[in-house]
């Protein structure tokens, strides 16, 4: 018996020091470096306790910085159901062209990230983009929309991420859509039911679940997005307006060259995540024990 | 009949070419071993890369035939970030431009090498003084500009000239222009959006074209709430009005871009390199100095003379470098007059000589590029002449001996106050007092706090 558990443990090793290796050794180690004022590159450091904590508790930049997350995950995660839930009901539907179609849809979500962003910010360009042209040209603004100005970065950055992941949501959705048995929606039509009366007590009910996960997930996602905030903004004079937690943390690494304050945000955002993946796991498990 | 290949014979017929490869790099594998020397620099456009790998590069293997020269061409921005992580890894290049406000703080924890030797070699009197004394600690050079470009405004010349209107020689002189340049369709003005530039390149011009500086002499307590800056603060809000809206979101080489195609009548920020963009994008007509030229800064009500930025990163060796020796040696082939003109003639005006004698030099001169645009060439000796440049992030010479420039740039501290000052049109003392206290609170976490 104990020769076989030596085995199970010999059998396990070589994951459990990938697994050490890759996910729990950064963790730990970054949390070290955040009890220290390490300069990011140089070997300069200084034991300060939990001093970076204390001052990212008062700090003004710390809190703009969650509240962008915040508002940026809210809405961008609102407007991904908004516009992901109807194209994936329309998906389901039959029509000619409807595999095109849905392969389609899936671009956005598949160029890189850098090309999206390069797209909308010449898209959204205030000197020569499309969009102002367009708005202009038809009279809907009389003077080009400074789109990537203080005012409307944030729009912008929304827009952006909406359009680029809103078919995560599509797919997802699709999916659980294509597993619903026609058998229910033919009752309720038997019954008389409206269409909007069939979304409502047999769509909407079967695919509860999914749309549970998937706003869990694309709110974790879009709390901790960092590439497409960096490169719509983040060198820009305009950063501050759209300055996310994880954009703010490696500015404290890597511009500020605080290694220690930008491993300390770094925890902060781990047990706010650690918080979120608490609560998806409470409230998945709810919903399993309905199924 | 088509021929088949079978699995065996393609393994055979790629193990064999594989072989072949291997054995063509003979001496590095078996046993000769090829030294590398490992060169950074910030010079990006593939006509100067291909002139250093022609000229330095191809003399300097032939010197030392053991030896391969890497270069390797990296934007200032992504260079610092390089260097500094290959710094941390003990593995830094042997040889490096560096940007003299980063000089300072790899001095003072003594990673740098002086090169006293290659100065006086090269001639270190015939240096210009615009450069020369800028890596010099305690008696020692620690590192050679490797070519001086200005910046300054480039404006449509011929609009200027039709509304009657000298260039602009104080802070009021510019805002008239601006307002005289507006018109339906086109802006005056347009500054750089990045953090960079409007946060700190701009800012130093700033203070240095307003009698300030970014910290006090002595104890090092920042100046972003002084007089200078916050005169500085008052006109550049106005100035912001004339500017297209969205200005802060776009880049350098947009504002170039919208300067050459009549967007707008200045851009804020430009060097030698605008004319690739004239000569490109204007209107055939217009690819003339008589239509675009360089403006230098004007100065504030508290300044004496308008100061700009002189973009020049200096060459460094590192006491961590591999190949010391041979770091040197490539310089002085660097230097060499034949090898150095094709260098400075691959981005004409913009790479203009660190040598006085080769500043006016025929050879120079005799360039296609620097012959039709001689009028900028001048604009820059007249600056080097008058003492109307600062290296990049200065904000007055002693600015070489601080150690923290880099940090201040990287937070976006300055960045932030003249974006809500500027776009956002928020009162001038409230933001250079949040910013003040913003900045000693950097500058006593990084532990160069020497005010009480």
């Amino acid at each position: 018996m104990r020769k076989r558990a030596v085995t199970g443990w010999l059998l396990l090793a070589p994951s459990l020091a990938l697994l050490g290796g890759l996910v729990v050794f950064p963790i730990l180690y970054n949390i070290w470096l955040s009890f220290f004022d390490k300069h990011a590159f140089l070997p300069v450091q200084t034991f300060v306790g939990l001093r970076h904590y204390r001052y990212f508790a008062t700090d003004a930049e710390f809190w703009s910085s969650f509240r962008h997350g915040v508002v940026y995950a809210g809405a961008t995660m609102v407007l991904q159901l908004g516009v992901g839930v109807p194209a994936a009901l329309l998906l389901n539907e039959a029509f000619r062209g409807r595999t095109l179609l849905r392969g389609v849809v899936l671009f956005p979500y598949m160029i890189p990230t850098i090309v999206a962003v390069m797209l909308w910010k010449w898209l959204l360009n205030d000197s020569y983009g499309l969009v102002n042209y367009a708005l202009t040209a038809t009279g809907l603004a009389a003077v080009p929309v400074a789109w990537l100005g203080p005012d409307w970065i944030m729009t912008s950055l929304v827009i952006t991420s909406v359009w680029q992941f809103f078919p995560f949501v599509v797919v997802t959705y699709l999916a659980r859509l294509q597993t619903i048995p026609p058998e229910l929606y033919e009752a309720a039509t038997v019954d008389g039911a409206s269409t909007w009366r069939r979304f409502l007590h047999v769509t909407l009910p079967q695919t509860a679940a999914v749309l549970f996960v998937i706003v869990l997930l694309r709110s974790i996602w879009m709390f901790t997005k960092f590439d497409t905030v960096w490169l719509l903004a983040g060198e820009g004079g305009v950063s501050r307006y759209v300055r996310t937690l994880p954009v703010y943390a490696y500015a404290r690494s890597f511009t500020y060259l605080q290694a220690g304050m930008g491993a300390a945000l770094a925890v902060i955002m781990f047990l706010m995540l650690l918080a979120a993946t608490a609560v998806y796991f409470q409230m998945f498990r709810g919903e399993e024990t309905f199924a | 009949m088509a021929h088949v290949t079978s699995r065996r014979q393609f393994l055979r017929g790629t193990s064999a070419a594989v072989g072949a490869a291997v054995l063509g790099k003979a001496p590095a594998v078996l046993g000769q071993q090829v030294r590398e020397l490992n060169v950074w620099h910030t010079e990006v456009e593939p006509q100067t890369v291909k002139t250093i790998q022609d000229t330095s590069i191809a003399e300097f293997e032939k010197k030392f035939p053991g030896f391969k020269v890497k270069q390797q061409a990296l934007g200032w921005g992504d260079l610092n970030t390089k260097l500094l992580a290959s710094l941390a890894a003990g593995s830094p290049p042997d040889l490096t431009h560096l940007n003299p406000f980063m000089t300072a703080s790899l001095y003072v924890k003594s990673l740098l090498r002086p090169m006293d030797e290659l100065i006086r070699a090269l001639g270190e009197n015939d240096i210009h003084e615009a450069t020369l004394k800028l890596q010099y600690f305690d008696g020692k050079y620690y590192g050679v500009t490797h070519a001086m470009g200005a910046t300054y405004f480039a404006e449509r010349r011929d609009l200027r000239e039709t509304k009657g209107i000298k260039p602009p020689d104080t802070y009021a002189d510019m805002l008239k222009l601006a307002e005289a340049l507006t018109e339906s369709g086109r802006y005056a003005l347009q500054m750089p959006g990045e953090k960079l530039y409007i946060g700190f390149v701009h800012p130093a011009e700033w203070l240095a074209s307003n009698g300030g500086s970014w910290v006090d002499d002595k104890t090092w307590r920042p100046q972003l709430n002084g007089k200078a800056m916050l005169e500085t603060l008052e006109y550049v809000q106005k100035l912001n009005k004339f500017q297209p809206g969205g200005w802060s979101g776009q880049k350098y080489l947009d504002t170039l871009a919208a300067l050459a195609t009549g967007k707008i009548a200045m851009a804020g920020l430009s060097g030698a390199r605008t004319i690739g963009y004239i000569e490109k994008y204007a209107p055939e007509n217009l690819r003339t100095p008589e239509a675009f030229m360089p403006l230098l800064r004007p100065h504030g009500p508290s300044g004496k003379v308008g100061i700009s930025a002189l973009d020049g990163e200096n060459w460094a060796v590192f006491t961590q470098s591999k190949y010391p020796n041979e770091a040197f040696e490539f310089l002085r082939l660097f230097y060499k007059k034949e090898h150095y003109l094709s260098y400075c003639h691959s981005v004409p005006i913009h790479l203009t000589p660190i040598f006085k004698s080769m500043i006016n030099d025929p050879a120079y001169l005799a360039n296609e590029r620097i012959k039709k645009w001689k009028p900028w060439h001048d604009v820059m000796v007249t600056g080097l002449k008058t003492n109307r440049f600062l290296p990049i992030g200065f904000s007055r010479p002693s600015d070489n001996a601080l150690p923290f420039l880099a940090e201040l740039d990287g937070s976006g501290i300055v960045a932030d106050m003249v974006v809500e000052v500027m776009v956002s049109g928020k009162p001038p003392k409230a933001e250079a007092d949040r910013a003040q206290k913003r900045a000693e609170e950097l500058l006593a976490q990084l532990g160069h706090k020497r005010w009480s």
